[in-house]
């Protein structure tokens, strides 16, 4: 496969075959599956560009996401906004908190920036436990206003508005991601990631490089919260939870840290997955042993994730 | 007043006789290993399904429960470490990928006692019934058993290290790997003692718990967190530091409890933490590398 | 007499790339042998290849009649083959006397730990003196005995010693030279790698300099050729 291929036109199929879906399925289950994994792509995608483009061992990812989820379902509900606007200040919220944890992750090494933002979520998820009369404590919140465009609602028809909303969302943020890995910013954060003292000795700042790409990080994870908040209408603590975290990390892992469209690719694929191991009897909790399997797999046998290995593969069926 | 101070220190102790047994075994495994368990919460809760199916299940009676929990955990523990972190030494990124693979098998071991188990609450019978009066405070027997023994293991642990050759190889390896090769240490060997070590202390502190909580999959999860900030407040490096912080986080959180109530006490907690980490990374007891 | 230790066309290194490239070297029973040649030529991944560190890629190293090729370090110990590395800090946060009955690990060793320990002393009187002293607070020389020792504690019937006096002043030097020599003269055969060839053509019977992964020459002590030859040949060689 050339790069052009690669990275140009499989992408683009991939989105033109995304936006026929709906005509083909019409049954709002498989529908809602989509909108999900839409979510978790954008969730992984974005923690990608912290994890795998920069080498920052961030753990509380999920905290963006789930402060987009409460911005939003307090902004809506609370507040009277318009569910439009609550998502975006999701985005807007999960960048500040990213930008609150940065500075002090900036500055530190390896298993202790892994402690501090795990901590920094397990903080963000007791605020949320303990500011009950706001944000509904550990019942969460229910009933959270919907999307409107006009006259249009989108709770009668099918999911259809949503999936298009939900893809639009991953495509917008999907551009946002390769533009900033391919800008010269994105490109030195490879650098400072492969060799950490050679980039600061060419001037690369690395603290201010890690603060920016956590803030860059969270800007779509918290836009993907809010709109989670706002298609289920509800909002509940568990999203800071360790198995949204590792279900996500999976998703990162097995897409292959480092590249844009693995985590994206491993989310539709993965979320499909676990759905339907969760059909077979028996399967309901033993999906997320396959999945912890699968993770562990993947890091002993193909540790570029498996987009990795068809990459390593394609180019020698070629010649 | 007096009184109802008297009570919370009472309780922190407690609390930090359980921290100490969780912290202090995460610490075994990072000071010989460099690896971060995140399966160690997980580790704590098997340890009391092990011990509740062999006391209350098979009717054998607690001490029997408490001691197959706590070799059950410390078998498990070697299995982690053959199985998910021994395929990763000398791998560029160990201290991640083994954080990766550690949850992952935690969520193995969660669900899967969830399978095993099944979600209903389970409960072990006290070591012994009653109360003890400490300080004019009444605690349960049972309590003040913990409070007796995690000082005992843990002073049994530290002596094994300073004085047996076996507890000094773990030392040495967590030092120098390669010279402990050179001296005729085997540390495959060493490592999955350490890991073992470490899941035994973690099992034996659920079976304990699983007399004073109730058994859940889940129930690992909170200690392993209160586990990571008593290892953060005191450092990762050494046993003594370790056991320290944990008390005095125990004494803190019970404190916190009576003066801000229940639900602000994690947040304090974790901010606590995080300021900690900021200005003294290596913990207010860890030197500075 | 037998041959206490045979390398044979030995291949190893870290990663893709060899270090060593089929060298051979051996030591006959009753002799010292001595390495030199430029740094990053592969002695100190020879020595670690020996002991078990570094896993070759080809080649047979034999030692005592028995196969170690692909043995494990404690092993290799346990045969009696002992290194002591370069430069080594052992464990920085365990005390010298503690280090050193550690170091009396393997089952060979282990009844003589107390023998050992007083003959350590007795060769150097400065670990006595900082036994409850922490490793890392030691000085250079102070850590190279310290090394030597652990290796000593070991039972060594083959000792192999890494630059021994590396970047140690005159003083310390003579003092070590001294040391290592009683070792020798105790019975211990011995494998010294080091740059200073005055101080190796005193210790060992036998030169071998190692270039490129190689052992490109043999110097036999009993016809060695004068000082100026030899440094012409290490200078003239490595300046190539």
């Amino acid at each position: 496969m050339t790069p052009t291929v690669k990275n140009v036109a499989l992408p683009l199929i991939c989105l033109a075959l995304l936006l026929v879906v709906p005509a083909v399925v019409s049954d709002s289950y498989t529908r809602h599956l989509f909108i999900i994994a839409f979510i978790y792509a954008i969730i992984a995608s974005n923690w990608n560009l912290s994890l795998g483009h920069c080498g920052v061992f961030n753990f509380g990812h999920l905290t963006f996401f789930g402060v987009g989820v409460y911005t939003a379902a307090i902004a809506a509900k609370t507040l009277g906004v318009s569910p439009w606007i609550s998502i975006l200040s999701g985005g807007v919220t999960a960048a500040l908190a990213a930008f609150i944890i940065a500075a002090p992750v900036a500055r530190l090494k390896g298993i202790y920036v892994v402690l501090v933002t795990f901590a920094f979520s397990q903080l963000a998820m007791q605020l949320v436990l303990s500011q009950s009369q706001i944000t509904g404590g550990a019942e969460g919140m229910v009933r959270i206003p919907y999307l409107k465009l006009g006259d249009y609602s989108f709770i009668r028809d099918y999911k259809l508005g949503y999936y298009y909303a939900g893809l639009a969302l991953l495509s917008v943020s999907t551009l946002f991601l390769i533009a900033v890995t391919r800008s010269p910013f994105g490109k030195s954060l490879t650098a400072v990631r492969d060799a950490e003292d050679y980039a600061a000795s060419r001037g690369i700042s690395v603290s201010r490089q890690r603060i920016l790409v956590l803030i860059l990080s969270a800007i779509f994870t918290g836009f993907a919260g809010g709109f989670y908040a706002i298609y289920l209408r509800v909002a509940s603590p568990e999203v800071f939870g360790f198995g949204t975290l590792s279900l996500a990390l999976s998703m990162v892992l097995i897409g292959g840290t480092g590249t844009t469209f693995g985590p994206i690719v491993a989310a539709l694929a993965l979320t499909f997955a676990t759905e339907s191991l969760a059909g077979i009897r028996g399967f309901e909790e033993a999906r997320f042993i396959v999945i912890a399997v699968a993770m562990i797999l993947v890091l002993r046998v193909a540790p570029g994730g498996v987009l990795g290995i068809l990459d390593r593969l394609l180019p020698s069926a070629r010649q | 007043m007096t009184e109802t101070l008297l009570a919370t220190l009472v309780s922190g102790v407690v609390l930090g006789s359980l921290y100490a047994l969780m912290a202090s075994g995460l610490s075994v495994v990072w000071t010989t290993l460099g690896v971060f368990n995140f399966a160690h919460g997980a580790l704590m809760m098997f340890g009391a399904y092990i011990a509740w199916t062999v006391s209350e299940a098979a009717g054998l009676g607690l001490p029997a429960g408490i001691l197959a929990g706590t070799a059950g955990a410390a078998f498990a523990g070697v299995v982690i470490e053959r199985l998910l972190v021994r395929p990763f030494y000398g791998n560029r990124n160990m201290l991640l990928v083994t954080v990766m693979t550690t949850l992952a098998a935690m969520i193995i071991l969660e669900k899967g006692a969830q399978i095993i188990w099944g979600a209903r609450l389970k409960q072990l019978p006290r070591l012994i019934d009653g109360e003890v009066s400490l300080l004019g405070v009444a605690i349960s027997a049972h309590e003040a058993i913990l409070l007796v023994l995690a000082p005992a293991v843990l002073i049994a642990i530290w002596r094994f290290t300073v004085l047996t050759n076996t507890g000094r190889s773990l030392r040495a390896v967590g030092q120098n790997q390669d010279s402990a090769a050179l001296i005729g240490i085997n540390v495959p060997v060493a490592f999955a003692l350490a890991f073992g070590l470490s899941a035994a202390l973690a099992g034996l502190t659920g079976a304990l718990l699983g007399s004073i909580r109730f058994i859940t999959p889940s129930m690992g999860a909170e200690p392993l967190v209160k586990a990571m900030i008593v290892v953060i407040f005191g450092g990762l490096g050494s046993l003594g530091a370790t056991a320290g912080a944990a008390y005095i986080i125990g004494i803190i959180e019970a404190l916190l409890i009576l003066w801000l109530g229940l639900y602000w006490t994690p947040f304090v907690l974790f901010l606590l933490m995080i300021v900690v980490l900021v200005f003294r990374p290596n913990g207010i007891f860890g030197g500075r590398e | 007499m037998g041959r206490l230790l045979d390398v044979r066309d030995l291949f190893a290194g870290y990663g893709p790339i060899d270090v060593l490239r089929g060298i051979s070297i051996h030591l006959d029973a009753g002799e010292n042998i001595g390495l030199f040649g430029p740094n990053g030529h592969g002695k100190t991944t020879l020595l670690q290849t020996i002991s078990g560190l570094v896993r070759p890629t080809s080649g047979t190293i034999t030692f005592n009649g028995a196969d170690i090729t692909t043995a494990q370090p404690p092993k290799i110990v346990e045969a009696g083959l002992v290194q002591s590395p370069q430069g080594n800090t052992m464990f920085g946060e365990m005390r010298v006397q503690e280090t050193l009955e550690l170091a009396a690990f393997s089952r060979r060793a282990r009844g003589k730990r107390n023998d050992n320990l007083r003959r350590v002393f007795g060769l150097f009187p400065r670990l006595q003196e900082r036994g409850n002293q922490r490793s890392k607070t030691l000085s250079g020389g102070e850590r190279q005995m310290l090394s030597i020792g652990a290796a000593l504690m070991c039972e060594p019937g083959l000792l192999m010693m890494d630059e021994p006096t590396l970047g140690l002043s005159p003083r310390l030097k003579e003092e070590l030279s001294e040391a290592i020599g009683k070792i020798a003269s105790d019975g211990v055969p011995l494998i010294v790698v080091e740059q200073d060839i005055e101080f190796l053509l005193r210790a060992a019977d036998r030169l071998y300099l190692i270039e490129h992964g190689e052992a490109v020459q043999e110097i036999d002590r009993a016809n060695a050729p004068d000082h100026a030859e030899i440094m012409e040949l290490y200078f003239g060689k490595a300046g190539a």
